[in-house]
């Protein structure tokens, strides 16, 4: 089966299902609101716009996260809500609850349509039965004779005695959640057996375990929420249908996609997603080899080790050749030094390199077909290896580094945040960039314009990050080894937060430009906006960046022809490149608008 | 002896199972183990099975009646829902089971699945789809067994 067609698609999503949802649950617009507390619920907020690891999300949260007292008190409040309306107990309100999967609106449409029919199904009786008018009753379970007030039984009448209701009520919770489903025992009855019988007759251990499966419930048989799918976390995630991006991000810190519950993959599409994830399954045998950690170098062959996140590598003494882990090809040709440019990531630029052992491997493969995929493979992997290792640092950094260099600058801790933040962006920007390499897998070949401008957004903001990666990286060890000048410390505050903002920048282009499906490239107006520290507001929207002067395809073609080229950073005459910060300006700017330098 | 403590629920059933027993049907307990019933059901009239005697043995595990009793046929029979072993696919016997019902309840039904074997939910494969795809056949067959295995002789 199409893996697609199961999943909504994350751009195409229908309004008939917004407004399903939207209807779902709130009868009427902002009784909710009172619901979520000073949680951020679906307010508009913005408060978190100085934290980059947001940037790239939306600003509007359509998510909240819920902890197990919100999910109880939501669900108390939708039993509540419906035992008002249609004035029946709280027990019965749960009952149709959970049979109608949780939905207030859904309950309400079948309660008021047919009535009749909805007890019947769920089983509750409209008159209540009393238990047969004699001073002894008989149980029907275990058949002894007992005095009818220590009887109980359900709406229905059919007298058990209490411990064997305890077993029949036990029983059935041991046996799992088809306990909130529960019935009487009597074989011809169908009356419901909820909440109050369970709560008035079940031992302690029980009832809580009752009130586990009625809290499970409410989250996995509820279409607005699911468990964050992250280990041992039990925070759950409901989300408001049709409003943008899936991408939610737990209170446990983990991002996951809503609509499939894979990691966070924006701005690639679900389907893009389990296609790659099921091909790397496929595959997985044939790319064993790429996950090793070790590459001989392509200059003196000796097997040389990937210790570090940016794929920058430096060969040991005395080679000490300087290379790229992805492509083998010296890094001089990556670098901003040239002002060549970046091209790593492009398939057909691989291809090209010299005749190194490693590539001679490439070529053999290239006879299987597998070559194509190999490079993205590769790329995605040591993204994601190399995210991992990010935050691994990221950790290191916040439990101990920043209070030794605070020690060691002599700066208070508070003015350290640039380091965590340029960390926050690595980690982000290697979840996307490491995604982009599924999306370009399966970008199609004969999109030519597509494909190249594509290509240069994603190498531009791939040779950004590595910039970034390796000015935390490494350049940060030399202040946290010794006591350093104020005037180097403070170069290297303006550098790397200079860096952060313009790799912020490149991914942010890149991101708008895959979710618009490379279709139209929204001109970055918004990023003027979302980073204010950086860029000067002044610089016209309209012509800002790579050929973005014009509209439509003509302009995506321009920025095609011009990276095949490969002239200098430059797409075309109309915009020039900052050489402080390599970013690109439009020729009407005097002013970089990442680092503000004059031209 | 360990029927000492036995339910009072189990006593008052073998009771009234052995007083008034229900038509074509006997259960009674062994003597070491009053959990454990020698069955025999007669194969109802106008059924593939008539005229055969069908022994079964059923159990009544420690949770009765609040999980459901053990039942198998110890006599071969040509049947969908009965499998080679003897074990019978039967909904009050699992997921449909209340401890409302009895020994006396699971025999009857046990006996009208004779009289209407229900191949769409088979628990016999090969069986299920002989009866589908040649009842008549099959039905000769399970007569057929039924002389061999059932008349006792
Ligand atoms: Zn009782
Ligand atoms: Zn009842
Ligand atoms: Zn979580
Ligand atoms: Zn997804
Ligand atoms: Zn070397
Ligand atoms: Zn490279
Ligand atoms: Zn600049």
């Amino acid at each position: 089966m199409d893996p697609e067609e199961d999943m909504h698609d994350a751009r195409g999503e229908s309004s008939q299902e917004e407004e399903d949802f939207y209807s779902e649950g709130y009868p009427s617009d902002g009784e909710d609101e009172d619901d979520d507390g000073d949680d951020a619920g679906y307010d508009f907020v913005d408060n978190d716009s100085d934290d980059p690891s947001t940037d790239v999300r939306r600003l509007q949260q359509n998510y909240t996260t819920l902890n197990e007292e919100n999910i109880s008190q939501r669900q108390a409040d939708d039993i509540n809500r419906v035992s008002t309306v249609l004035s029946i107990k709280r027990w019965e309100a749960c009952v149709l609850l959970r049979h109608y999967n949780w939905s207030v609106s859904k309950v309400h449409d079948e309660w008021f349509a047919d009535e009749e029919n909805v007890r019947k199904t769920v089983g509750l009786l409209e008159k209540h039965i009393e238990m047969p008018n004699k001073r002894e009753l008989t149980c029907g379970i275990c058949f002894e004779n007992y005095p009818r007030d220590t009887m109980k039984a359900s709406p229905c009448g059919h007298p058990f005695c209490f411990s064997c209701w305890r077993g029949y009520i036990s029983t059935s919770i041991n046996d799992g959640p088809g306990c909130l489903m529960l019935r009487c025992p009597d074989p011809t009855c169908r009356a419901a057996v909820g909440l109050d019988m369970v709560d008035s007759m079940a031992s302690r251990e029980d009832r809580e375990k009752y009130a586990r499966y009625l809290r499970r419930s409410y989250v996995e048989d509820n279409r607005k929420t699911k468990w964050c799918p992250a280990p041992g976390c039990e925070y759950a995630v409901e989300f408001v249908m049709g409003s943008g991006s899936y991408d939610v991000c737990c209170k446990c810190s983990y991002s996951f996609c809503w609509n499939c519950t894979e990691e966070a993959h924006r701005p690639v599409d679900c389907g893009t997603v389990a296609r790659w994830i099921l091909k790397n399954s496929a595959e997985s045998e044939n790319m064993n080899w790429i996950l090793a950690n070790s590459k001989p170098c392509p200059k003196c062959k000796r097997p040389i080790e990937k210790n570090q996140g940016c794929m920058h590598i430096t060969c040991t003494p005395p080679c000490k050749f300087e290379f790229c882990w992805l492509c083998l090809g010296p890094w001089t040709e990556h670098g901003e030094r040239t002002g060549g440019f970046y091209a790593c990531n492009r398939y057909e630029s691989a291809k090209q390199e010299g005749a190194y052992d490693e590539s001679e491997r490439r070529r053999e493969m290239a006879k299987n077909s597998l070559e194509r995929y190999t490079h993205y493979y590769e790329r995605w992997a040591a993204n994601q290896s190399s995210r991992q290792k990010a935050l691994t640092d990221l950790q290191a950094l916040q439990n101990e580094k920043l209070e030794k260099l605070s020690d060691r600058q002599s700066q208070p801790e508070s003015q350290l945040k640039f380091i965590t933040d340029a960390w926050l962006q690595i980690v982000e920007c290697r979840r996307v960039l490491k995604w982009t390499y599924a999306y370009g897998f399966y970008l199609h070949e004969n999109e030519h314009a597509k494909r190249q401008f594509f290509e240069y957004l994603q190498g531009e903001a791939e040779s950004g990050l590595e910039r970034l990666h390796q000015c935390a990286e490494k350049e940060l060890q030399v202040y946290l080894e010794a006591e350093t000048p104020l005037k180097d410390f403070n170069d290297f505050r303006t550098k790397l937060a200079g860096l952060t903002s313009v790799t912020r920048n490149y991914f942010e282009n890149l991101v708008r430009a895959l979710e618009s499906g490379l279709n139209d490239v929204g001109p970055s107006n918004s990023q003027a906006g979302s980073n204010q520290a950086a860029c000067s507001k002044s610089s016209s929207s309209k012509s800002l960046a790579p050929g973005k002067s014009k509209s439509g395809k003509s302009r995506t073609g321009g920025a095609a022809t011009s990276s095949r080229s490969g002239s200098s950073r430059g797409m075309d005459d109309s915009i020039w490149t900052c050489d402080s910060c390599t970013c690109t300006n439009p020729k009407s700017n005097s002013h970089c608008q990442a680092c503000d330098r004059h031209r | 002896m360990a029927n000492s403590n036995l339910p009072r629920r189990i006593i008052k059933e073998t009771q009234r199972l052995l007083s008034e027993p229900a038509p074509g049907i006997s259960a009674s307990p062994s003597e070491e183990n009053m959990r454990y019933f020698n069955v025999m059901i007669l194969g109802p009239t106008q059924s593939p099975y008539e005229g055969g005697v069908f022994k079964l043995e059923l159990f009544l595990p420690e949770e009765y009646p609040m999980a459901p009793p053990k039942v198998r046929f110890l006599t071969k029979i040509y049947h969908p829902n009965i499998d080679k072993l003897g074990r019978i696919c039967l909904d009050i016997l699992k997921d449909k089971w209340s401890p409302a019902l009895q020994i006396r309840t699971v025999l009857l039904s046990i006996q009208a699945l004779l009289s209407a074997p229900n191949p769409d939910d088979p628990l016999s494969d090969n069986v299920a789809k002989h009866w589908k795809a040649n009842e008549t056949e099959a039905v000769e067959t399970a007569k057929e067994w039924t002389r061999l295995y059932a008349t006792g002789a």
